[in-house]
């Protein structure tokens, strides 16, 4: 295999080929936010959090993904990127509800660390139906909160590729787009057991360990 | 550090003719059916939630049962520029039902559509798969009444 | 420039029915000029040298596309016909695969041979299923006239949804999965269809190849400008006397097109490209139909001076946030913050701060967005914003009056 140059902020980076933007820039000490992005898990490219400028391209493109190239220089955190990435989490916030302020998952929620980092202030975008679905607590080992959901995928890769179960899909389009199982059903203990291993995987509060016994109907 | 895996690593090709499958039987019963899902995804080996994943993506495909005909007037600029609204107004009047909606008897289901290549013939539906083009008031009774 | 018939040349003249019409045209020459005379290197150089653009709307080089395909060391290449013609106001596609499927067949033929593929698909869109008969029998007739030896061509048809026209999301549909936009890279020609080699062109580019190999890449770079070569159909709708088809020389006017041709007046704007096309305001009329300046896939919808901008951009919204696939963020939310803004401006509820989020948006979307979709959907709305500001700012003061008559600012 061969070896890759090339410069991330103004820092050389020497990697094997076929590493991604995000790896290397973590071999010179750079730090890229992500959401969907798991080293567990085969990338799906799906949040968009992660973008990064190369030089030369007429778009951002997405660092956990893109391998890179020798000669690439890459900037993360240009304004260009910076504003890219403020907006998507923005609007991540702005399509979901939930428990956000008084849940007591939100201190676990990676949305709200990152727009707590980008300083968003007060939401410059709305959403006609933000999501809203009822909690889902017919599992004594997963609580689904489908509002908190912003569709990162990485419970389905996660229940796929490494739980090798296949519990989850994704339905319908567009924002309607959602995690489903089955036919859009409940979780049931029938379809899903106890390994909780999405719930580890989930970057929000939308999969949980039911804490409260009452909880679990 | 490991050479990046792709989207598509995990794909098998038995999986070529789901949407073929899937059409069959939308096409044979109306509707694709949970025992149809169940069974594809059983037959496929994939997970209940993704035949249903993909069933719900496409909008050719509906999980309720649709009507014997299945009107599609295109809403999409071309068409509604030549008066689609007034052409799904007539359509809701002949047949009684809203867009989104199926006749009780089954034999008309009523839907819009995005653009279906038929903007030279604005404004435009489908019906099943034939198409019908410059359409009137006059003209929609005439082409309901020959669905028989 | 005036009209030309290339594409169109057998349009009218040949029966779609029957194979032996086609064959009087000099129908299949190109094809048996190409096994007889001609390696597959040598058909990817022709095309490379004819300097042809994809049709479809993204406008990349075709040969350079098959030389990418044609170098890979594969067991195994595909070639994909895309015929998912799902862009609003665009029925070229369509007009070709009902008047003259051969010269089709006889491309794939020609592009197959050239990239080394034996295997292709078409994938035709649920909407055009009526052309299916037409399509299968025209095959059906060129393979018993011993014309498609060694040549497994499939029929894919689509399900509904225009997203399977993007390049990617269309080989995910075809694997039997949501039709949803990959990243890249591995770009199709080197990892597409199940992870092989993939080249993947519209109706209308394959449609071209049998003309530039009969006649040669020198013929056909003589027409047109210097970076688009040949003549682009073009489907004309909205406001015209004369809805259709029509094939011009590219680098043409705009003016020609819609005025003179299509007899256009009083007109106010035009959109081209489809639904993430670029508008042209009547001041740019005589804007010349290239790759240098607009075209995408040829679609063309002329809006009179009856017609409203924020109306024209919200049902233009609503259309992308119906069809977005749901995978990335900036498209899936993006589009469905656009249509909160855009239906309250069309419905007399904007704010002072809308224009800003609408460019905040735009810029975000284009930037970030996996596909094509998601990265052009702003385009109309900030092209509007570039030419008819005056009309989303004559919106705004009009709501705010209206609210504070109400009592509320």
């Amino acid at each position: 295999m061969g070896k890759i140059t090339a410069t991330i902020n103004g820092t050389e980076a020497h990697v094997d080929e076929g590493t991604t933007i995000l790896e290397a820039a973590r071999t010179v000490g750079i730090e890229i936010p992500t959401l969907c992005h798991s080293p567990d898990l085969i990338p799906t490219g799906n949040c968009r959090v992660c973008v990064v400028e190369v030089e030369g391209t007429r778009t951002l493109v997405g660092s956990c993904h893109t391998p890179i190239a020798n000669g690439m220089v890459i900037h993360t955190r240009s304004p260009r990127v910076l504003t890219a990435r403020k907006a998507t989490v923005e609007l991540l916030m702005a399509g979901h509800t939930g428990e956000c302020v008084t849940d007591e998952h939100t201190s676990e929620c990676d949305l709200r660390k990152l727009a707590d980092e980008l300083e968003g202030g007060a939401p410059r975008f709305l959403m006609r139906k933000p999501r809203w679905y009822p909690i889902e607590a017919f599992n004594p080992y997963v609580r689904r909160d489908m509002s908190q959901c912003v569709l990162c995928r990485k419970c389905i890769s996660a229940c796929r590729e490494i739980a090798k179960k296949n519990v989850y899909g994704i339905a319908y389009r567009g924002f309607a787009a959602k995690v489903i199982v089955d036919f859009d059903d409940p979780l049931t203990t029938e379809i899903c057991r106890d390994c909780g291993i999405c719930i580890d995987y989930c970057p929000t509060g939308a999969l949980s360990k039911p804490t409260k016994k009452s909880e679990v109907k | 550090m490991n050479t990046i895996q792709t989207q598509d690593s995990l794909t098998g090709r038995e999986r070529e003719n789901l949407l073929r499958k899937l059409k069959q039987a939308q096409h044979d019963f109306g509707y694709v059916s949970k025992d149809m899902m169940t069974e594809t995804a059983q037959s496929l080996g994939l997970s209940i939630g993704e035949v249903y994943g993909i069933t719900t993506f496409y909008s050719f495909l509906s999980v309720r049962p649709l009507g014997k005909f299945v009107i599609r007037i295109c809403k999409s600029i071309p068409c509604y520029m030549q008066n689609a609204e007034m052409i799904i107004a007539c359509v809701a009047d002949e047949i009684g039902i809203k867009p989104g909606e199926t006749t009780g008897d089954g034999k008309f289901s009523f839907e819009l559509t995005n653009c279906i290549g038929a903007c030279d013939i604005a404004p435009a539906m489908l019906i099943n798969h034939q198409v019908y083009g410059q359409l009137t008031p006059g003209k929609i009774a005439e082409i309901l009444r020959g669905c028989e | 420039m005036p009209e030309k018939r290339i594409l169109l040349k057998n349009c009218g003249r040949i029966d779609p029915k029957n194979i032996d019409t086609y064959l009087a045209q000099d129908g299949f020459k190109a094809w048996q000029k190409t096994q007889k005379e001609m390696t597959p290197d040598a058909v990817v150089a022709e095309i490379k040298a004819s300097e042809l653009r994809g049709r479809g709307g993204a406008g990349f080089p075709c040969g350079l596309k098959w030389e990418l395909a044609a170098r890979e060391e594969s067991d195994e290449k595909f070639l994909i016909c895309n015929a998912d013609e799902g862009e609003v106001g665009a029925f070229k596609d369509r007009y070709l695969l009902q008047n003259d499927p051969f010269t089709l067949i006889e491309g794939i033929a020609i592009a197959a041979y050239a990239i080394g593929a034996g295997k292709c698909c078409i994938y035709l869109r649920a909407e055009y299923h009526y052309l299916l008969d037409g399509l299968k029998n025209a095959i059906a007739q060129a393979r018993e006239k011993g014309l498609l030896d060694g040549l497994d061509i499939d029929i894919h048809e689509g399900a509904g949804a225009y997203i399977c026209g993007e390049e990617s999301a269309l080989m995910d549909s075809i694997e039997g999965k949501r039709g949803e936009a990959r990243y890249r890279p591995p770009f199709p020609p080197s990892k597409g269809l199940w992870g092989k080699p993939t080249i993947i062109n519209n109706v209308e580019t394959l449609s071209t190849i049998p003309h530039i190999v009969l006649n040669g890449a020198q013929w056909f770079h003589e027409i047109g400008t210097e970076k688009s070569t040949g003549t682009k159909l073009f489907s004309v709708s909205g406001d015209v006397a004369k809805p259709g088809v029509y094939e011009l020389v590219l680098g043409s006017s705009l003016k020609e097109l819609v005025v003179d041709i299509c007899g256009a007046d009083n007109i106010k704007m035009v959109q081209i490209g489809g639904a993430t096309g670029g508008i042209v305001p009547y001041s740019m009329i005589s804007t010349p139909l290239a790759y240098e300046t607009v075209l995408g896939s040829g679609a063309v919808t002329v809006f009179n001076e009856s017609r409203q901008v924020i109306d024209f951009v919200y049902r233009t919204m609503d259309f992308l946030a119906a069809e977005s696939c749901g995978k990335c963020t900036p498209c899936r939310e993006g589009t469905e913050a656009m249509i909160e803004i855009l239906g309250r401006l069309a419905t007399g509820d904007g704010r002072q701060e809308d224009i800003q989020a609408l460019e905040d948006l735009s810029g975000t979307m284009m930037l970030s967005s996996l596909c094509g979709l998601g990265q052009a959907a702003s385009i109309p709305v900030l092209d509007t914003l570039k030419y008819f500001r005056n009309e989303y700012e004559t919106r705004i003061q009009q709501s705010l009056f209206l609210r504070s008559l109400r009592g509320r600012i």
